[in-house]
């Protein structure tokens, strides 16, 4: 007897289900059209008069990671369809769950022709599907763009998996962490920039001690640091004393930075400052914007992290302090005298191309023609600094924002972070800085930081361990190198953690890590 | 519809499957209201639990694997589970937390509504309302942001003034001790007086009669909340209780995440963040869904087991 | 006797309104301090760790996140949704809950835990967006509301307020020859009132604080609810993300429009709720009809 009722409401369901799929079928062609990205109505006159060729505009539809407040408006994109002869649908993504978005999308197969990645860390994690074949692999191709053949061979190694190409990156400076620091206060405590850690510590204690800004109040700290190793101080000052970035080779073995004495070395300078109380003592519960507060608010000297931040620090800074005069430092000696900092493998994201929405390689051609064109002085700019005129101007050779910085935030910075390749590479303008701080970072210490970074070894490397656990294993040691600075544990604590790393997965690691590298 | 009753394989029990049929039928209309709602737990909650056989594949999120061609693992990443060395403790942290909701947040918005309804100043009451509600709509990086400026060792407000009495400093963000007395506190101070709303809802559902009939007895205001107020919000005390029970382990990953950083890892990590470190963040899809199948049976045990002590106690319950 | 308990009564009262002020007070102060730092400059709230009376007031905040009319356009949508999500919902939701709640339906039993199932299993997020888009929902706004369209919470709640209303009434209303639809709309669901106007603002709170919903299904932009640009800019503006190496080239916005957006985005709902507060007072009517 129970059918009755169950049959009752199986019609029931079914009346539903077929009004639901009335409704969506017609949704559903929309969808799919715009995949393709035959999309949107916005017809554009410029397009329709400024089309010398015969040819159709080509559609491609690009996703990625949104990394400001609001989409852009399509000021950027009508330039950029006009100059490249395509019809561009940009499907913007909230960067800090994007992540998600991307399996989900991947996973029902949804990808768009163009798919930006997030980081190098989901660039990572990516790496199994793209073995599978799940993406078209560009290499042999590149050699027909004149533009794209010019990314540098290095950094395309470094994005490379099992020795084949599929993606394009967006380039970085390679080394641009070092110390931000008040030069005020150095210069009223009569002190030089600092060239060595003992200098950099000197520093931070006379910036505490010596009453810095003259008020008379022990108000002031040296560094601001926050809940970060990598981004954060540690990882850079680690690298000043000689730690390898992230692995290196001892006795003809890769293992694990924190293998390694210097590690141990910085762990105990970084301790030593804070139990001195030289920094702010919970910069492990520090966000990075209350990290940049204590700095713009007068209250800390120095900042260890990227040089390119002092225009963000300075220009709050000087808004409390009017006095302020900040600069920037690197190319620090460790305490034998070496020098050495770590690198980025030179990209911070890259863009791949699922077959799933390709279809074939004539298509991935066009797509391919699309970003070489970006990679042209003309197109780059547009994308990374705006149409000339209006969003920026060109003074020596370089290029300089316009004062109508909501203007430029709004129309011109979604755009800025999917940039192909490099100044060097694509052409586009080196900004016009204004800041000495900043072009001292730019002209002198960068270069002069590349020279003598280190690189990850195992950047092109395998390891089926990392990719399952990695972050897992990662966390053990994060947790016991800040417990060791904050004198929770000591030096066998420390042993303990590193026992405990390798028995849970840690030796297989470097097992794997040095096999394939043979 | 009757003759649905005459088919031949309805025989053996004419008497009772026909008043069952009859009861049915009375009741068609019912079902008619029901079947919308249960259409849509059909098609968007019990479709999707076919994604839950990943939780025994190695599951690929990608065309031509997927759910239906991923391989098979069978009990695998349960075996991994269960040998995590952190396991037991990480279970045990989340069942505190969850403890902890139920014993020092639960009561809170059942009390305030009992505090509340005992105000006659109507404008009183109604800016209490309005102001009590808005922390609901803080997202947790709002909280804890603001608290973290307000509990650093560096400044915080809470530090000075513990040093301006001559008490000594706390490091509550670091320390795991205070890990816990800060979450809970924080939870209550976000969801306690949003909790009222369905207290306050069911008090003014109470008809008024009763308390006339208590102070014709001679029953004070605090008597009157005991024997009138609060057996009367009961079954919505029990069904609310049983349904935050079944929550046992939704103890807001954002939240703990946020809290959660090296010195109070110890007390601080959950299933949750342990499923984001070790699961989501690293793509492996299967391991974290097999995490919250064990998740939800646990759950599972607890509603049943709480549900029948609710009928035992003369409670409806929530099924 | 008697004024002895006047006495214990306005004590009782005395003591129930101070600590309900302080409450208030304690609840209110780090809003005070999002509102005025909403409205003061980028500088003040760099140098001091809270404000409550800004110094230097400014308008900025809002002149920038009024400049265009994304935010408004997005409030536009969440207005949508939520109304028309919250009505949609209350209609499922009173039916569903009606039905089970009447104690003399066959297979009830099997329908509640039905129910409760799907509050303790979930298929995640995969399996559900294969559904959403074999309905071929993606990038519709009924995207946002069909997949949420019962809380089984919410539904049982609803029902175990209906539970609660005397059986007898229904009876009455029955032999006087009301349908089951007659009941529902002519005698339970106006003697629910107050229960009707709270599961209301859950629903409505739920809409209006769609989010993941709305970045999974929807493709364009120009659709997204308040939600997700609220969480953008407060993310971004928050710092929190630093560890990812979300290494933008782009500074994160100012602290200023951050508050500015969570008091624009917060307003709105905040003003549902006295509109419905007066209904919470209508439950007094179960005891006159019964009277």
């Amino acid at each position: 007897m129970k059918r009755k009722s169950l049959s009752i409401l199986m019609s029931g369901m079914l009346l539903l289900s077929v009004f639901m799929t009335a409704c969506s079928s017609k949704s559903d062609d929309k969808q799919s059209e715009e995949t393709q990205g035959t999309t949107k109505t916005e017809t554009t006159q410029a397009e329709q008069t400024d089309t010398p060729k015969a040819e159709e505009p080509f559609p491609i539809t690009i996703m990625l990671p949104l990394n400001i407040a609001e989409t852009p408006p399509d000021v950027i994109k009508n330039e950029v369809e006009k100059l490249t002869n395509t019809k561009l649908t940009y499907q913007f993504f909230p960067a800090d769950t994007y992540e998600e978005k991307l399996t989900a999308t991947f996973a029902t197969g949804s990808l768009p022709q163009v798919t930006y990645l997030k980081n190098q860390a989901t660039f990572m994690s990516m790496k199994e599907a793209i073995k599978d074949g799940q993406f078209w692999e560009i290499g042999p191709l590149l050699s027909e763009f004149p533009n794209l053949n010019k990314l540098k061979p290095e950094i395309l190694n470094n994005t490379k998996v099992d020795g084949k190409l599929y993606s394009l990156y967006i380039g970085r400076p390679l080394a641009r962490q070092g110390i931000i620091y008040r030069k005020d206060w150095a210069d009223a405590l009569g002190l030089k920039a600092p060239e060595t850690t003992e200098d950099l510590y000197n520093m931070m204690k006379a910036f505490t001690e010596g009453d810095p800004d003259k008020n008379g109040k022990n108000d002031t700290i040296g560094l601001a640091d926050r809940n970060d190793l990598i981004y954060g101080a540690f990882k850079t000052v680690a690298s000043w004393f000689g730690t390898p970035n992230n692995w290196g080779e001892k006795d003809g073995q890769l293992q694990p930075d924190f293998m390694f004495p210097q590690y141990l070395e910085s762990m105990d300078y970084m301790k030593k400052i804070r139990d001195d109380k030289l920094m702010n003592q919970d910069f492990l519960a520090t966000s990075k914007t209350d990290q940049t507060k204590l700095f713009t608010s007068g209250k800390a000297g120095v900042y260890i992290g990227s040089m390119q931040d002092v225009d963000s620090l300075n220009k709050d800074l000087i808004k409390n302090v009017p006095t302020a005069v900040v600069d920037t430092a690197a190319l620090i000696k460790g305490p034998e005298g070496q020098q050495s900092t770590w690198s980025i493998p030179g990209y911070n994201n890259v863009v791949l191309f699922p077959k799933s929405a390709v279809k074939d390689e004539a298509e991935l051609k066009k797509i391919l023609a699309f970003f070489d064109k970006m990679m042209t002085p003309e197109v780059a700019n547009v994308m990374y600094w705006g149409i000339e005129g209006t969003h920026y101007t060109v003074e020596d050779g370089k290029a300089k924002v316009s004062d109508d910085k909501e203007k430029v935030e709004r129309e011109v910075k979604g755009f800025k972070d999917s940039v192909i390749g490099e100044p060097e590479t694509n052409g586009m303008y080196e900004p016009l800085n204004t800041l000495p701080a900043r072009i001292h970072a730019d002209s002198e210490l960068i270069p002069a930081n590349e020279k003598i970074a280190i690189a990850d070894p195992t950047a092109a490397l395998d390891s089926a361990t990392f990719a399952e656990k990695g972050a897992q294993l990662q966390e053990i040691m994060t947790d016991a190198t800040y417990k060791y600075m904050y004198g929770q544990i000591d030096q066998a604590g420390f042993q303990k953690a590193i026992d405990d790393w390798k028995s849970r997965g840690g030796q297989a690691m470097i097992d794997e890590y040095n096999a394939s590298n043979k | 519809m009757e003759q649905v009753v005459e088919m031949p394989e309805m025989k053996p029990m004419p008497r009772r499957e026909h008043a069952l049929a009859k009861r049915v039928w009375r009741n068609k209309w019912l079902y008619i209201m029901i079947a919308p709602g249960f259409l849509y737990f059909l098609i968007f909650k019990y479709f999707p639990m076919f994604g839950l056989i990943i939780a025994f594949e190695d599951y690929k999120p990608y065309p031509g694997k997927g759910i239906t061609g991923s391989e098979w693992v069978g009990l695998e990443h349960f075996r991994r589970l269960f040998s995590e060395p952190d396991f037991l403790n990480i279970l045990l942290n989340t069942l505190t937390l969850f403890a902890m909701n139920l014993i020092f947040f639960f009561p809170i918005p059942i009390i305030l509504s009992l505090m509340l309804n005992e105000v006659r100043l109507s404008i009183f009451k109604r800016t209490f309302q309005t102001l009590v509600y808005l922390p609901h709509f803080m997202s947790w990086v709002i909280i804890v942001s603001i608290s973290f400026v307000m509990l650093t060792m560096d400044g915080g407000i809470m530090n000075s003034l513990l040093e301006y009495f001559g008490f000594d400093k706390i490091n509550f963000l670091l320390s795991p001790d205070w890990f816990r007395p800060v979450y809970i506190i924080q939870v209550i101070w976000r969801e306690a007086g949003w909790g009222t709303i369905i207290y306050l809802a069911a008090i003014a559902s109470i008809d008024p009669q009763l308390y006339e009939a208590a102070r014709m007895d001679g029953a004070g205001r605090l008597r009157q909340m005991w024997h009138v107020t609060l057996p009367s919000i009961r079954s919505v005390i029990v069904v609310l209780l049983i349904l935050k029970i079944g929550d046992v382990l939704e103890l807001g990953f954002e939240h703990v995440y946020l809290l959660l950083n090296s010195m109070n890892r110890d007390v601080a990590e959950i299933i949750d963040t342990y499923v984001y470190t070790a699961g989501l963040r690293q793509g492996q899809f299967s391991y974290s869904a097999a995490i919250g199948l064990f998740k939800s049976v646990i759950g599972l045990v607890l509603v049943l087991f709480a549900n029948r002590m609710a009928k035992r106690m003369g409670e409806e319950g929530i099924y | 006797m008697v004024e002895d308990r006047k006495l214990g009564n306005r004590m009782f009262s005395a003591a129930n309104y101070l600590l309900l002020t302080l409450i208030a007070l304690i609840t209110i102060l780090p809003f005070i301090h999002i509102v005025a730092g909403s409205f003061t400059t980028n500088a003040e709230l760099a140098a001091k760790k809270f404000v409550l009376i800004p110094t230097q007031w400014s308008f900025d905040a809002y002149t920038f996140i009024f400049s265009t009319n994304t935010i408004m356009r997005a409030m536009a949508v969440s207005v949508g949704v939520t109304l028309f999500g919250t009505l949609f919902s209350m209609l499922l939701t009173s039916l569903m809950a009606y039905g089970l709640a009447r104690r003399d339906l066959d297979g009830r039993l099997f329908l509640n835990l039905f129910v409760v199932i799907t509050m303790l299993f979930h298929g995640g997020l995969i399996p559900t967006f294969i559904v959403v888009k074999n309905l071929g929902l993606i990038n519709s706004y009924a995207s946002l509301i069909l997949p949420a369209a019962i809380s089984a919470f919410n539904m049982i709640i609803l029902r175990s307020f209906f539970q609660n209303i005397p059986d007898g009434l229904e009876e009455s209303a029955r032999i006087d020859g009301c349908s089951d639809f007659g009941t529902l709309f002519r005698i339970v669901l106006p003697l629910s009132m107050p229960a009707l106007a709270t599961i209301s603002l859950f629903y409505a709170v739920t809409y209006w604080n769609t989010y993941s919903n709305a970045i999974f299904y929807l493709t364009d932009s120009d659709k997204w609810p308040i939600q997700v640009l609220l969480r953008q800019i407060v993310v971004l503006a928050s710092g929190f993300e630093s560890d990812s190496s979300l290494d933008s080239t782009v500074p994160p916005p100012d602290q200023a429009v951050k508050m500015a957006v969570i008091v624009v985005s917060t307003l709105p709902i905040l003003i549902v709720y006295p509109f419905l507060q007066k209904h919470f007072a209508k439950g007094a009517l179960v005891g006159s009809i019964k009277g």
